[in-house]
């Protein structure tokens, strides 16, 4: 089991989750972050950190896409473990519906 | 023997290293566990203490006081099996209940059984294969 990142990430980033998670496992696009699935121990550390609740437990419906998303770039993408400045940008875009058609980027991010 | 009246009611640094120390010297002492944790720890125990209680701090206290890679460091342990993490956590449990009033107790429990959970299923999860996996001893 896992936790997984979703669409409200897009775009926000805010990277709170980063500073507590105690094992390491986000990794950073352009845009959003994903977590590695086979390193999430299910803490649910990250969960309540995040401002845009963008982070679910996989135990809840209809996140098959977001997981194959998270595993998928997860794998690619650079490791993540400090937090940075959130995008100038990033209030505008919370809440903002259906983001992954329209904002998602595939680029990986800086990383630590 | 901590009487009732002296459970913690709450998390603290305190509370948690006085739940790791109990926790792990029932585990020295498990005729099951014992063995396991040993091998895997066999000079001094206080690096491993240590890094417990930044885990559990990092984890109850949102501190992010651990970095570390559990799952690797589990898949290298000799002899580990499904049926230890059960021990484990009826120890942990027991240690909890002992030390923290109901609420912070389970707060507690409900944490360890999802990591555990979640280790196991990176260690021993085989598509192929029924899940949770038969009891093998």
């Amino acid at each position: 089991m896992t936790f997984v990142v979703t669409d409200n990430c897009i775009k926000c980033k805010y990277m709170d989750c980063v500073e507590v998670c105690p094992v390491d496992c986000f990794y950073e696009g352009d845009n959003m972050l994903v977590i590695h699935p086979d390193e999430c121990i299910d803490c649910g550390v990250c969960e309540p950190e995040c401002p845009a609740e963008a982070i679910v437990p996989d135990t809840q419906p209809g996140l098959e896409s977001w997981l194959k998303l998270n595993a998928e770039y997860a794998s690619v993408w650079p490791n993540i473990t400090v937090k940075r400045e959130a995008p100038a940008d990033a209030k505008q875009f919370d809440g903002v519906p259906d983001k992954l058609k329209q904002y998602f980027s595939v680029s990986p991010g800086r990383g630590d | 023997m901590i009487s009732s009246t002296e459970k913690l009611d709450r998390i603290s640094e305190e509370g948690i290293r006085r739940l790791v120390d109990a926790f792990y010297a029932k585990v020295r002492r498990d005729p099951e566990l014992a063995p396991i944790f040993l091998r895997a720890i066999p000079g001094d125990w206080q690096p491993h203490l240590n890094k417990m209680y930044a885990f559990w701090s990092s984890v109850m206290l949102t501190t992010g006081r651990y970095k570390g890679n559990p799952v690797v460091k589990h898949l290298v342990i000799p002899g580990i099996r499904p049926h230890l993490f059960e021990r484990w956590l009826a120890l942990f449990n027991e240690t909890c209940g002992e030390l923290f009033d109901e609420g912070i107790g389970e707060e507690f429990r409900v944490k360890a059984a999802r990591i555990a959970e979640s280790l196991m299923l990176a260690l021993f999860y085989r598509p192929d294969r029924p899940w949770p996996p038969e009891p093998t001893r």
